[in-house]
C-alpha cells in the first residue's frame, strides 16, 4: 500500500484535487459528446457504443467517461502497448495512434478501434487523450481464430506530427465493408481527441505538469483508499461461486468457477478450472478480463469511487493463460462480451454470500447482439445494422430488478425505429417486454425484451449471438430464475447455425433476451405487488398461481389488449 | 389614468411582483409569502396589493405576465394526471424501455424515474405507417373505441396518443383523438404530432406523456387563476412564460403545458438578457444561484441558446427550451468529507428550514452559507436587511468539525467549501459554453438569485470571464423578466431533405408552410402586424450523422439564396464545433424551424445621472473578511447597495450589501455602477 493511501496524507490540498478531478472528468465526458455528435454510423451516433479515457504520461487511467465499462479493457491496453512499442523519443506532438488488435494492440476485439493521441506541454509528454468507437464492420467473417475476424491493426500512426497518413487510412478502409461510415466515424474520433488535447493543455498551462502529476497521484491514491475502505467492510473469507456458459457457437455448455478471497482491504479473484480457449469468438484477452473484474468489484464495493487506475490496486485477478478467460493468440474474440457478463455473474454470486444487501440476483447475463446485413434495395449499397439488446436486471435486496435495460459491461442505447427504418431495409414489428421473464421472488427480477425485425424487399443475412439459452439467470436467497434467451423464427426461416442465418424478403425473426433472477422466496412477496404484476400482464395467471400461490379469479378482465 | 405592466413570479417561498409604469418607466417591487396550496391566492392578492400601494386604485393593467413552477413541481412530485396511452401495435413498452440504458453505470441500486403510465393503461391498436409515409395498417374505429372505453373504465383523466411516424402523417393520431374524445368526454387528450412533430419515437412519446400528465394540473391551475385575476381588477388577457423564454396565453398553455416546465428559470434568463442589453451587453452567461440549486445558461448576441431536447426531472422532453443547465448546489448545500477524505458539497441541502447552521434553527451540518459567514463575506450578525439574525459561532463550530477531518484550519476549510462550489459551477458553465463550442471568456457573467452575486467574482476568475454584471435587484430578476418578455411560439417541421439542386423548392415550401402557421398564431394571439417578427433556422447534419446542428438563417433568404445560406451556415457551425468539414459529403436538413415573436414594448429603464466615482457616501463600515487569496482576514470596506449612485467606483477587496443579496469584489477587481444602477465588476490588467 502506498503511504498516501493509508489515511489521506495529502501532498496537495484535497480541495485542489477535487477541482482538478472535476476538470479531468469533464474533459473526458465532453470528448465523448463530440464523438457521438459528429459520428456517422448508427452504432455510435445513436447507440453510443464508444468510450473516452484520459491517461497520464505514464499510461495510468485518470478517468473513464461513463459509457461502456468493457471498453476500459481496450483503452488501458493500447497506451501500454504504444509505450512498449515506441521509445518515448519516437513519439511526437501531433501523432495519433490507431489500433484494435487484441494481442498486440491492447484491444479486446477488432471492431473496437482506438485512437490514442499523446498530449504535449512545453515539449514534454503530459498525458494521453484516447477514445474507442465500435465500428459496426468486419461482418460475415469467421471466428475460428482472430485472423478471420477482421483486419488486425497494431498500434500504428494514423497521423504523424499533425499529418494524416493517407496510406494507413487507405489500407484500413479497403478492409472495411462500409468504408464511408468508417471514414467519417474516424474523423469524429480525431475531432474528439483534438478537443481533449486542447482542454488538457489548457489545464497544463494553468497548473504546470509537475503539479498536475502530483494531483494525479493523489486522485489515484484517493480511488485506492475508497476501494480499500469498501473492501475492508466485507467480512474476510473465501467465497466460491460456479456458473455455466452456453452459446450457439459452442457444442457444449462450459463451467466456470471463481474463488474470491477477501483479506483485510484487499481482494483476490481466482478463476479456477476454466476451460481452455475455444475455436469461437468467445475468448477474453487479459485486459478484457481485468476491465470486467474491476467493473464487477467496483459495483459491489463502492459504485461511486472514481473510475481511475487507483481502484485496480487492491484487486488481483488471475485466470489460467490459454483459457477462455485469458486467451493466447490467435484465439478469436469477437463475441467476448457474452463471456464477460458471465464473469460478472461469478463475481456477484461470490460477493452476494458476503454482503447480500449490496448485490443483486443474476442480471440477464448476456450482450445479446443481432446484426443484419445485405444490399439495401433502395440505395444499392451494402449495409450493416448492429443492435445489442438489453434484458432483465437482477432483483435487489429491497426492490424489484429493472425491466429491459443493458447490464454490466455494456450500456448501449437502442436505435430508434424512426432512425433505423429510413436507413436500412428493415421493419421493427415489436419492441416489448416479455411476460413471465422476470424471475419470481420476494423481489421480482427484471423482464427481458422481445424485438422483432422483418426484412423488406431483399435477402438479408443475420448474425445473432446470445447466451443463457441453456442455463437461466439465477435467483438469490430463494428467488427463482429468470427467463431464457431464445429466437422466434417465422415459418420458413431456417434455424441459425452458430448464430448465422438468412431472412428472405418479408420474413421476420424475433430475438427474446433473458430476464433476470428474483431475490428472496416468492411466497414472501407482497400480494399487492403480485396482483399489480398480474394486472399489468407482467406475469401470467399460471405464474401467479404456481410461483406465488395466488388464484387467478376476480382479477380477470385485466390486461386486455384493445383491438385484439 | 396611468397604465401599468405587471409581472408575477411565483416561487416556493415568495411570490414576487414587479410593476412598471409604462409612461415614466417607474419600477416597483413587492414580495408576499407564497400560498403553496393554491398559488393563485398569493398571485392575485400580491398583484392587487402592489397595485394599490404603488399605482393607486385607478391604475389600468395593460399587460400581465406570469412565471410559475406549478408544472415543474407537479413533475418533481409526480402529482399529475392519471394517464392512459394509445400507441402503435408492438410498442406499448417503449415508454418504459426508453433508450434501454440503465440509470447509473455502477450503482446496482439505482432506479429509473417512475413510468408515468402503468403498463395496464398503455394500450395498442393495430396501426403502422412507414418511414416514407406509406400506410401499412390503418387503425379501425372499433379498435380505438374499444381502447378508449377500456381506459374510461379505468378512470383516466388524460389520454396520450402516439403512433410511429405521426410527424410525417398525423391522420391516424387525429382519427384516434376524435374517436377517443367521443368516448372520454372531458378528458384531456393530447397527440404526439401536435406536441412534438419530430423523429425519434421515444423522446416524442415521453414528451407527449408528460404533456398529458401536466394537462389537467395546468388547466385546473389556470382556470382558478384567471377569474381571481379578473376579480383583482386585472382585465387584460394574462400570459404565462414557457420554457423557451417567450410567453403564451393561458389557453395555449393549457393545451401544451409541457412547454411550461422551465417557466420559472426561463424568466430569469430573459430578465438577465434584457438587463444586460440595456447596459449594451449582448453576450452573457446567466448565473442564477439560489438556496438548493443553480441555473446557468448562455445568451449569444441577445438570443438565449435554446435546445429542443433535454431531460427534465428524469424525463426526456423534446420541446423548445432555453438551454438551462441546473446543478444541485446552492447556498444551502451541505459540505461533507467522504470515505476517501475528499471534500464534497451538495447535492444534499439544508433548504430554507432549518437552513444553514448559522440560522440557529437546528441544522448542524455546515453549508455554503456557513462558509461565507465564517469568512465574513456574508454579514456575520444579520441577513435579509436585519430580518434574519446570524450566529457565526455556530457556523465556526460546524466548519471546525469538518476542518479536523480535512487536516486544515477553519478558515481554509471554509475557503475550501467555496472552491469546491465554484468548481462545480464552473463545470456547469462549461457544459453550456465550451461543450457547445462557445468560449466563456467572450461572455459577461450576469449574476443573480440570492447567492449569485456572492460567488460570481471567483467563478469569473476560475473561467477567466473578464466581466460580471450584478443587476440592481438580483433577487427579483425573474419577476422583472416577465415585463420584458415577448410573446413567442416555436414551430417546427421534420422533413428530411438533402441539399442538392432539387431541394430549393421544397425548402422554400417548408418555410412557407411554417410561416403560414405562424401567421395563424399571430391572429389567434391578436398580435398587430408591426409587432410580428419571425426567426428562421434549420437543424442540419451531414447525411449520415444523427445529431443536427441548428443553423440560424439571418433572414429568410429568397428562394434563390436559401440553399447557399443553409450550406455555408452549416459548414461554419460544423467547423466551429468539431474542427473540420467533410466537403465531399452531402448535407441534409432534418427539421425546419421558425420562431414567431409578438414583440412587446420594452420599458425604458431610466438612466440615472452620473454622480462621479466617489462611493464614500455609500460606505457603511468595515469588516474583516477572510481572503484565501491573501490567506488572511483583511479589513474590507462595506457598501450599501441602496446608496450607490451611477458612476461610483469601488476597488476590491470590498463587500456590497443589499436586502436580498451580497456582492463580493475581489482584490484586483473593481466595481462600477452603471447608469441603470447595475454593478459592473472587472478585473484589472494584472489580476
Amino acid at each position: 500500500m502506498s503511504d498516501a493511501a493509508k489515511g489521506g496524507n495529502w501532498t496537495v490540498d484535497p480541495v485542489t484535487v477535487e477541482v482538478i478531478g472535476n476538470a479531468i472528468s469533464s474533459i473526458a465526458e465532453e470528448m465523448g459528446e463530440t464523438l457521438i455528435r459528429a459520428s456517422y454510423s448508427t452504432n455510435i451516433k445513436e447507440r453510443r457504443d464508444c468510450s473516452t479515457v484520459l491517461f497520464d504520461a505514464r499510461g495510468r487511467t485518470l478517468y473513464q467517461a461513463e459509457h461502456i465499462p468493457i471498453h476500459l479493457g481496450s483503452l488501458m491496453g493500447v497506451v501500454e502497448a504504444i509505450l512498449e512499442r515506441f521509445p518515448a523519443d519516437q513519439i511526437r506532438e501531433g501523432d495519433v495512434f490507431i489500433g484494435n488488435d487484441a494481442y498486440t494492440g491492447g484491444g479486446t476485439h477488432l471492431p473496437d478501434i482506438v485512437l490514442a493521441s499523446p498530449i504535449y506541454h512545453e515539449g514534454a509528454l503530459a498525458g494521453w487523450a484516447t477514445n474507442l468507437a465500435h465500428h459496426a464492420d468486419f461482418v460475415d467473417r469467421g471466428h475460428d481464430h482472430i485472423y478471420q475476424e477482421g483486419l488486425r491493426i497494431p498500434p500504428i500512426r494514423l497521423q504523424r506530427a499533425g499529418e494524416l497518413q493517407q496510406d494507413v487510412l487507405d489500407l484500413i478502409l479497403l478492409n472495411c465493408q462500409v468504408p464511408r461510415e468508417r471514414l467519417n466515424d474516424l474523423r469524429a474520433q480525431l475531432a474528439a481527441n483534438r478537443f481533449g488535447i486542447q482542454r488538457f493543455q489548457a489545464l497544463c498551462a494553468r497548473y504546470g505538469t509537475d503539479f498536475l502529476n502530483r494531483v494525479f497521484d493523489e486522485l489515484l491514491d484517493y480511488a485506492e483508499r475508497r476501494m480499500r475502505a469498501g473492501i475492508a467492510e466485507i467480512p474476510d473469507g473465501t467465497y466460491a461461486f460456479e456458473d455455466s456458459f452456453d452459446s450457439d457457437e459452442l457444442d457444449e455448455t462450459l463451467n466456470f468457477r471463481l474463488r474470491l478471497t477477501v483479506r483485510g482491504d484487499e481482494m483476490d479473484l481466482d478463476f479456477i478450472d476454466i476451460p481452455p480457449q475455444v475455436r469461437a469468438g468467445l475468448n477474453l484477452v487479459e485486459t478484457a478480463l481485468l476491465a470486467t473484474a474491476y467493473y464487477a468489484v467496483k459495483t459491489g464495493v463502492d459504485p461511486s469511487a472514481p473510475p481511475n487506475a487507483g481502484l485496480f490496486r487492491p484487486i488481483t485477478v488471475s485466470a489460467p493463460y490459454g483459457s477462455i478467460l485469458n486467451a493466447a493468440p490467435p484465439g478469436a474474440v469477437n463475441g467476448r462480451t457474452n463471456t464477460c457478463q458471465r464473469v460478472v455473474d461469478l463475481v456477484h454470486g461470490a460477493l452476494a454470500q458476503a454482503v447480500p444487501e449490496r448485490l443483486v440476483a443474476a442480471c440477464n447475463g448476456a450482450v445479446t447482439s443481432a446484426t443484419f446485413t445485405g444490399t439495401n434495395p433502395r440505395t444499392g449499397e451494402f449495409y450493416v445494422y448492429l443492435e445489442t439488446l438489453g434484458g432483465g436486471f437482477g432483483a435487489r435486496a429491497s426492490k424489484d430488478g429493472l425491466d429491459g435495460v443493458q447490464v454490466h459491461v455494456t450500456n448501449t442505447s437502442n436505435l430508434p425505429v424512426e432512425g433505423l427504418e429510413p436507413e436500412y431495409p428493415l421493419i421493427v414489428e415489436r419492441y416489448e417486454l416479455v411476460r413471465d421473464s422476470g424471475g419470481p421472488g420476494q423481489w421480482r427480477g427484471g423482464m427481458g425484451i422481445r424485438r422483432q425485425i422483418r426484412a423488406i424487399d431483399h435477402q438479408c443475412r443475420m448474425f445473432i449471438y446470445g447466451t443463457r439459452e441453456e442455463s437461466a439467470p439465477w435467483g438469490l436467497f430463494g428467488g427463482l430464475e429468470g427467463g431464457r434467451y431464445r429466437l422466434e423464427r417465422d415459418p420458413g426461416v431456417a434455424p441459425l447455425v452458430s448464430g448465422v442465418g438468412e431472412l428472405a424478403p418479408g420474413q421476420s425473426v424475433a430475438v427474446v433476451t433473458p430476464g433476470a433472477g428474483g431475490y428472496g422466496p416468492p411466497e414472501r412477496r407482497d400480494q399487492a405487488l403480485v396482483r399489480r404484476d398480474l394486472a399489468e400482464d407482467r406475469i401470467s395467471p399460471e405464474t401467479a398461481r404456481r410461483a406465488y400461490g395466488i388464484e387467478y379469479g376476480e382479477e380477470s378482465g385485466v390486461a386486455a389488449k384493445a383491438g385484439r | 389614468m396611468s397604465t401599468w405592466r405587471v409581472g408575477v413570479d411565483s416561487g416556493g417561498t415568495f411570490t414576487d411582483v414587479c410593476l412598471l409604469e409604462e409612461e415614466s418607466g417607474r419600477l416597483a417591487v413587492w414580495k408576499v409569502p407564497s400560498t403553496p396550496d393554491d398559488p393563485s391566492v398569493a398571485i392575485s392578492g400580491g398583484a392587487r396589493e402592489a397595485l394599490d400601494r404603488f399605482a393607486g386604485g385607478s391604475a389600468l393593467v395593460v399587460f400581465f405576465g406570469h412565471g410559475t413552477t406549478v408544472a415543474t413541481n407537479a413533475l418533481i412530485q409526480r402529482r399529475g394526471a392519471r394517464i392512459g396511452l394509445i400507441t402503435s401495435e408492438g410498442f406499448r413498452d417503449l415508454l418504459e424501455i426508453g433508450r434501454q440504458r440503465r440509470p447509473d453505470l455502477y450503482d446496482l441500486q439505482a432506479d429509473k424515474p417512475e413510468t408515468l403510465v402503468p403498463r395496464d393503461r398503455r394500450l395498442e391498436v393495430p396501426e403502422r405507417i412507414l418511414h416514407d409515409g406509406a400506410v401499412l395498417a390503418r387503425p379501425t374505429p372499433e379498435a380505438i373505441q374499444a381502447a378508449a372505453r377500456h381506459l374510461a373504465a379505468m378512470g383516466v383523466d388524460a389520454l396520450a396518443i402516439c403512433f410511429l411516424y405521426s410527424f410525417r402523417d398525423p391522420t391516424h393520431e387525429r382519427l384516434a383523438a376524435e374517436i377517443a374524445a367521443q368516448q372520454l368526454g372531458d378528458t384531456f387528450v393530447t397527440c404526439s404530432h401536435a406536441v412534438c412533430p419530430e423523429f425519434r419515437e421515444f423522446e416524442r412519446l415521453s414528451t407527449t406523456v408528460v404533456n398529458a400528465f401536466l394537462g389537467p394540473v395546468i388547466k385546473g391551475y389556470l382556470s382558478q387563476l384567471a377569474p381571481r385575476l379578473a376579480d383583482a381588477g386585472i382585465r387584460v388577457e394574462p400570459h404565462i412564460t414557457q420554457s423557451n423564454g417567450g410567453t403564451i396565453t393561458f389557453e395555449t398553455a393549457s393545451e401544451l403545458p409541457v412547454r411550461t416546465v422551465l417557466s420559472g428559470p426561463s424568466t430569469g434568463v430573459v430578465g438577465a438578457l434584457e438587463t444586460a442589453r440595456a447596459a449594451g451587453i449582448e453576450n452573457i452567461i446567466t448565473f442564477d444561484m439560489g438556496g438548493t440549486s443553480t441555473d446557468v445558461s448562455l445568451v449569444e448576441a441577445g438570443r438565449p441558446r435554446t435546445t429542443t431536447e433535454a431531460e427534465v426531472h428524469g424525463y426526456p422532453l423534446k420541446v423548445p427550451m432555453i438551454d438551462i443547465h441546473t446543478v444541485g448546489a446552492g447556498g444551502g448545500s451541505i459540505a461533507d468529507v467522504d470515505a476517501g477524505g475528499l471534500l464534497k458539497v451538495g447535492p444534499r441541502s439544508a433548504g430554507a428550514a432549518p437552513g444553514p447552521v448559522c440560522y440557529g434553527l437546528g441544522n448542524e451540518e455546515p453549508t455554503v452559507t456557513d462558509a461565507n459567514v465564517v469568512m465574513q463575506v456574508l454579514n456575520p450578525r444579520e441577513l435579509l436587511g436585519g430580518r434574519m439574525p446570524i450566529e457565526r459561532d455556530k457556523a465556526v463550530g460546524a466548519i471546525g468539525a469538518l476542518a479536523g477531518r480535512l487536516g486544515l484550519d477553519v478558515n481554509e476549510s471554509a475557503a475550501g467549501i467555496i472552491r469546491v462550489v465554484t468548481a462545480s459551477m464552473a463545470r456547469a458553465i462549461r457544459v453550456i459554453s465550451v461543450q457547445r463550442g462557445h468560449d466563456p471568456r467572450d461572455y459577461c457573467l450576469v449574476a443573480f438569485g440570492g447567492a449569485g452575486p456572492l460567488h460570481a467574482s471567483r467563478l469569473a476568475r476560475e473561467l477567466e470571464i473578464p466581466k460580471v454584471l450584478v443587476p440592481r435587484n438580483p433577487g427579483i430578476l425573474c419577476a422583472l423578466g416577465l415585463l420584458l418578455t415577448d410573446l413567442r411560439h416555436d414551430l417546427s417541421l421534420t422533413r428530411r431533405l438533402r441539399l442538392d439542386e432539387g431541394a430549393q423548392g421544397e425548402a422554400h415550401e417548408a418555410f412557407a408552410s411554417l410561416r403560414g402557421d405562424a401567421e395563424a398564431w399571430f391572429e389567434r394571439e391578436g398580435v398587430a402586424a408591426e409587432r410580428r417578427r419571425l426567426v428562421a433556422s434549420a437543424d442540419m447534419r451531414y447525411a449520415g450523422q444523427n445529431y443536427e446542428l441548428n443553423v440560424p438563417l439571418p433572414e429568410l433568404a429568397g428562394e434563390a439564396q436559401l440553399l447557399d445560406a443553409l450550406r455555408s451556415g452549416f459548414e461554419a457551425a460544423h467547423q466551429r464545433l468539431y474542427g473540420y468539414t467533410a466537403p465531399e459529403e452531402p448535407i441534409e436538413v432534418m427539421t425546419f424551424r421558425i420562431e414567431a415573436y409578438g414583440l412587446v414594448d420594452k420599458p425604458k429603464l431610466g438612466a440615472a445621472p452620473d454622480a462621479g466615482p466617489d462611493a464614500a457616501g455609500a460606505r457603511i463600515g468595515k469588516r474583516e473578511v477572510y481572503l484565501p487569496e491573501l490567506k488572511d482576514f483583511v479589513a474590507c470596506p462595506v457598501y450599501d447597495r441602496e446608496r450607490l449612485a451611477a458612476g461610483n467606483r469601488i476597488e476590491g477587496p470590498a463587500v456590497v450589501e443589499q436586502m436580498d443579496s451580497t456582492t463580493l469584489v475581489l482584490p484586483g477587481q473593481s466595481a462600477t455602477v452603471d447608469p441603470h444602477l447595475n454593478l459592473i465588476l472587472e478585473f484589472g490588467e494584472d489580476a
